[in-house]
C-alpha cells in the first residue's frame, strides 16, 4: 500500500511536468487608434484572390484581405465576408493547374474546365464579349474585381464591362449604372485597404503595350484624390498600397530573348538575332533586332519562331527577320518598359502623397517586390524569390501570387497598419500556405 | 588557493557560459549535487566526472542510473501570437558504470557507458519554422575503459579511452507542395562512430581541500552511410534521387573542468565545479549527399559556436548513516552567438538548481533520486540564415533514479 503510494505520487509529478509549459508573454492585441470593426478591401485581381490565371474559390480563401481580415478578428475586426464561389462552383472562371515538365524541363499547364461558375458570355456591341458569372448576393467585405482600374471607379456602365464586377450588382447586364465606388461605398465601414491602380499600367503592360494604354497621369491623380476623399469622409482609416513595378513579375522574365535564340541556333546556327516590333516614339513602330532588355510576356508560343509567313517579299521564317518580326502583343520593349516605369513611378507618388496628406498607412508594395526580385527573401527557412514557378511567390500565371505569395503581402499590409496606427494586429503563419502546386 | 577561486569567479561573467546540447547527467549523487563532481570523490560516476579520482575511491562499484529528460521549449515567432510548443517526448540519458581494484591497491580499473550529448526535439510538422526543422533526435553514447593510478596518498591520476557510438533523426519540411498543397518531407536517419579520450587527476590538499583537473577530448562522430529520405511530389522525384545516403561529420566538444571539494565537518560536503566546453570547434554543420541534382545539393549551415563556460556549486548532507540530502545549482551560459540559434537547439543562458537524496537501503547497496529544474532564458532570435525570427524560452525538468552496488 504505501508503495502503492509512492507511485502515485510520482506518476502525478510526472503528469505535472507533463502538463507545464512555458509561455512566452505577447502584449495583448490591440487596435491601437482605430476602429477594426468592419474592414473593407478595395481593389482588382490581387484583391480577390486571383491566382494561376483565374478566379476561384480555393484562391480567394486565401486573398490577402481575408488573411487581414482574420488576423483583425483578434483586434476587435468584425466578420471578414467575401464574394465566394459556391463549392459545386469551386472552379469560377477555371484557371490553370500544373500537370507536368516536358523532357527539357518546361512545366506543363492546362486549364481546368470543370464546376465553373460561368452564367453565359454577353456580346457588347463595340466592345466585345463579357463573360457572366454566377451571381453573389450576401455581404461583402472584399471588394477585389480582378481586372478593374483606378479608371473605372466612378464609369457607370462598368457594371456590364466587367463580368466580376456584375457577378456582385444587384441587377443584370447591360442594365447596371451603379459605379464601383458608389457599390463600396453603400455600406459604412471602419477602415479600409485600397490596391487600386495596378491595372492602370499592367494592363498596357501585359498587352505587349498593344492591346490598352495606360492611364494618363494627371487622370489618375485626380481619381485617386476622388477615390481616398471618399473613403475617408466620415474620418475612417485606411491602408493602401503602391503599384509593383511591371518588370518584377516572372510574366515579363521568364522567356527571355536569349534563351528563345539559343532555342533557335540549336536548329540553326546561322540566325544572328530575333526581330521585334519596336516603340520608336509616339505611336510610330519600327522592326530591330531584339536585345536583352525587350521582354517577352509568358504567353509567348515560342513554336511560332521560324514558321512561314507571307510577305511580298516571299514567304519568310517568323521573328527571324525585319520584315517578319514578332508580333508587338507578345513583347513589352524597351521604350515601351521605360514608358511603363515612368508612369508607374508617377502614379506612385500620387498615392504615397495622397497617403501621406490624409495620414494613412502605405504598403510599398513597389519596393517590396523590387527588393525580392533583386534579393530575393528567406523567410522561416524558406527561400522565396521571383523566379516563375520555382521562385514559390507567383502562381502559374506569372503575374498573380500563390498563397505563400498572399501570405506574404499580407503580412507587409499588417506591418504597414500596425506602424500607422500604434496597433498590434498578429501577423500570420507563412509556412502554413504553399507555393505552387506540384503533380 | 582563494586566489584561484577569486580569479575564476571574476573571469567568468566576463565569458559566456555554455551548454549547447550537452547533457551533463552522470551520476545521480552528483547531479543532486549541481553536477559537481570533478573535485570530490563519491561514486563509481568518476570514471565520468574524474578518472583521475578513481583510484581513490574506498571501494568497488557497480552501478547505473537514467535521468528521463522532459525538454520543453516554445517559439513565438515575431509579431504574431502564436505559441509553437515542442510535443512531450521523453529524452532517456543513462550511466552505467563499474569500478574494480583490489583492496588497498594502488590502481583500479573502470569502465563508463554514459550519454553526454544528445537532443530530442520534436516541434511538429505544422509549426511556423518547420521548413528550419520538425524533429531531431541526436544521441551519443560513450564507452569509456578506464585506468586510474594513485601516484601517492594524496595524488592520483588516471585516463581512458572513449568510443562514441553515435545517431542523428533529423526531418523537416520542403517547401514544395503536392496537388492537394501538402508539403514535401526530407528525413535524415543515421548512425555513426568516434573515437576520444578522458584524463584527470585529482589533489588532496594539507587545507583538507580536494581539487581535481580533467579533460574529455573532443569526438569527431562521423556517421557515413546514413539513409536520407524525401517525400516530394511525384513530377520532382528525379531531383531527389532515391534510395540516397548521407554522411555528416559533428565534432562532439572537448571539455575541461576543475572542481574543488570542501569538507566543513563530517556531515558536510561542498562541492564547487567550473566546466570549460569547446564550443568553438562547432562551426558548421553540414550533410553530404552520396547523390546530387541541380536541386538537392549539400548542405552546409555555419554555426559557429563559441567556446563556453559553466558554474556550478552544490552540497550534501548527511542526515544519517543511510540518509544524505543533496541540493545544488548552477549558471551556465550559451555557446550558441546571437543571429545563429536555431530550433535544433533553442539555447540561452541557462540556471538550473537540483535536489537529490541518497539512502544506504541494504548493506552494499545505495538508491539515489535526483531531480533538476533548469531554466532557459528567453532569447529572441533572427536567424541569419533561415531568418526565423521570434523568441524562445525553454525548461528542463529531470527527475533521475540509480542503484549503486559497492563492495
Amino acid at each position: 500500500m504505501k508503495t502503492f503510494k509512492l507511485h502515485i505520487y510520482i506518476v502525478a509529478g510526472l503528469l505535472l511536468l507533463g502538463a507545464c509549459k512555458p509561455e512566452v508573454h505577447t502584449p495583448k492585441p490591440s487596435s491601437g487608434t482605430v476602429d477594426f470593426s468592419r474592414f473593407i478591401s478595395l481593389g482588382n485581381s490581387l484583391t480577390a484572390g486571383y491566382a494561376d490565371g483565374g478566379l476561384y474559390l480555393a484562391g480567394q480563401q486565401v486573398s490577402y484581405p481575408s488573411i487581414i481580415g482574420k488576423q483583425m478578428q483578434s483586434v476587435g475586426g468584425g466578420a471578414f465576408t467575401q464574394p465566394l464561389f459556391s463549392t459545386a462552383q469551386a472552379n469560377g472562371s477555371g484557371y490553370l493547374s500544373l500537370t507536368g515538365f516536358n523532357a527539357d524541363g518546361t512545366p506543363v499547364t492546362t486549364p481546368v474546365t470543370t464546376n465553373l461558375a460561368i452564367r453565359g458570355v454577353l456580346p457588347v456591341p463595340g466592345f466585345g464579349n463579357v463573360t457572366l458569372y454566377t451571381k453573389y448576393t450576401g455581404d461583402i467585405n472584399n471588394y477585389g474585381v480582378p481586372g478593374i482600374k483606378l479608371m473605372h471607379i466612378t464609369y457607370a456602365p462598368y457594371g456590364n464591362l466587367n463580368g466580376y464586377f456584375e457577378r456582385l450588382l444587384p441587377g443584370n447586364a447591360p442594365t447596371n449604372s451603379t459605379t464601383y465606388l458608389d457599390f463600396v461605398m453603400s455600406k459604412p465601414f471602419t477602415f479600409f485597404s485600397n490596391w487600386l491602380g495596378n491595372n492602370d499600367a499592367l494592363s498596357y503592360a501585359t498587352s505587349g503595350g498593344a492591346g490598352d494604354v495606360l492611364t494618363d497621369k494627371n487622370t489618375f491623380a485626380a481619381l485617386y484624390n476622388v477615390l481616398i476623399n471618399t473613403l475617408t469622409a466620415k474620418g475612417q482609416k485606411g491602408v493602401v498600397a503602391t503599384v509593383p513595378d511591371v518588370t518584377s513579375i516572372p510574366y515579363f522574365n521568364t522567356i527571355t530573348v536569349s534563351a528563345i535564340l539559343a532555342g533557335v541556333q540549336k536548329a540553326n546556327p546561322n540566325a544572328k538575332a530575333l526581330y521585334i516590333n519596336a516603340l520608336v516614339s509616339g505611336s510610330t513602330y519600327a522592326p530591330r533586332a531584339a536585345t536583352p532588355n525587350d521582354l517577352i510576356v509568358l504567353t509567348f508560343p515560342a513554336s511560332k519562331i521560324g514558321q512561314p509567313v507571307a510577305t511580298p517579299v516571299g514567304n519568310l521564317p517568323y521573328g527571324l527577320t525585319p520584315y517578319t518580326p514578332i508580333d508587338n502583343q507578345y513583347v513589352l520593349d524597351e521604350k515601351e518598359v521605360a514608358l511603363t516605369e515612368d508612369y508607374v513611378t508617377s502614379y506612385n507618388t500620387t498615392i504615397k502623397s495622397i497617403a501621406a496628406a490624409k495620414g494613412l498607412a502605405v504598403f510599398d508594395a513597389y519596393t517590396f517586390l523590387q527588393n525580392v526580385k533583386l534579393n530575393g527573401l528567406v523567410i522561416n527557412g524558406v527561400s522565396v524569390n521571383s523566379n516563375y514557378i520555382s521562385g514559390g511567390l507567383f502562381s502559374l500565371d506569372g503575374v498573380h501570387l500563390t498563397p505563400r505569395g498572399y501570405a506574404i503581402v499580407a503580412n507587409e499590409f499588417i506591418k504597414a497598419i500596425n506602424d500607422k496606427y500604434n496597433s498590434s494586429i498578429p501577423q500570420v503563419n507563412i509556412s502554413d500556405y504553399n507555393g505552387v502546386k506540384f503533380p | 588557493m582563494r586566489k584561484i577561486l577569486l580569479l575564476v569567479l571574476t573571469a567568468a561573467p566576463l565569458l559566456a557560459f555554455s551548454q549547447g546540447f550537452q547533457v551533463n547527467l552522470g551520476g545521480q549523487k552528483q547531479i543532486g549535487m549541481g553536477h559537481t563532481g570533478t573535485g570530490i570523490v563519491q561514486d563509481g560516476a568518476s570514471v565520468f566526472f574524474n578518472p583521475g579520482a578513481v583510484a581513490m575511491l574506498p571501494e568497488n562499484y557497480i552501478q547505473g542510473g537514467i535521468s528521463p529528460l522532459l525538454f520543453k521549449s516554445v517559439f513565438n515567432p515575431a509579431g504574431t501570437s502564436i505559441q509553437d510548443h515542442t510535443s512531450n517526448k521523453v529524452a532517456t540519458p543513462f550511466h552505467a558504470y563499474a569500478v574494480w581494484g583490489p583492496k588497498s591497491s594502488f590502481w583500479k580499473l573502470g569502465l563508463g557507458v554514459y550519454t553526454p550529448f544528445g537532443g530530442l526535439t520534436d516541434w511538429g510538422n505544422t509549426w511556423q519554422g518547420k521548413y528550419v526543422l520538425e524533429s531531431l533526435d541526436l544521441k551519443a553514447i560513450y564507452i569509456q575503459p578506464t585506468l586510474s593510478i594513485k601516484l601517492a596518498d594524496w595524488m592520483s591520476i588516471g585516463g581512458g579511452f572513449v568510443y562514441n557510438h553515435g545517431s542523428v533523426d533529423l526531418t523537416r519540411a520542403i517547401p514544395l507542395a503536392n496537388s492537394s498543397g501538402d508539403a514535401g518531407q526530407a528525413r535524415l536517419k543515421g548512425s555513426g562512430k568516434g573515437y576520444g579520450w578522458n584524463a584527470g587527476v585529482y589533489f588532496k590538499t594539507e587545507a583538507g581541500i580536494t581539487i581535481g583537473i580533467t579533460h574529455r577530448s573532443q569526438v569527431n562522430t562521423t556517421i557515413s552511410g546514413g539513409n536520407a529520405f524525401f517525400t516530394v511530389p511525384a513530377s520532382l522525384q528525379s531531383s531527389f534521387p532515391q534510395p540516397n545516403t548521407f554522411s555528416s561529420t559533428i565534432p562532439l566538444p572537448a571539455t575541461n573542468s576543475i572542481g574543488f571539494g570542501f569538507y566543513p565537518d563530517s556531515k558536510w560536503i561542498l562541492a564547487m565545479d567550473v566546466n570549460l566546453v569547446n564550443w568553438d570547434s562547432y562551426k558548421t554543420l553540414s550533410f553530404d549527399y552520396k547523390n546530387n541534382t541541380a536541386v538537392l545539393q549539400d548542405t552546409h549551415s555555419a554555426r559557429n559556436y563559441q567556446q563556453a563556460f559553466s558554474l556550478r556549486g552544490g552540497a550534501q548532507y548527511k542526515a544519517t548513516d543511510k540518509l544524505a540530502l543533496r541540493f545544488g545549482g548552477g549558471y551556465g551560459g550559451t555557446a550558441v552567438l546571437d543571429g545563429y540559434v536555431t530550433p535544433e537547439v533553442p539555447d540561452a543562458n541557462r540556471v538550473y538548481g537540483t535536489l537529490g537524496l541518497g539512502y544506504t537501503v541494504a548493506k552494499h547497496l545505495d538508491i539515489d533520486i535526483s531531480f533538476e529544474y533548469e531554466h532557459l532564458m528567453q532569447r529572441t532570435q533572427t536567424n541569419i540564415e533561415s531568418q526565423l525570427s521570434g523568441t524562445f524560452k525553454t525548461d528542463v525538468y529531470i527527475p533521475g533514479i540509480s542503484l549503486a552496488y559497492h563492495w
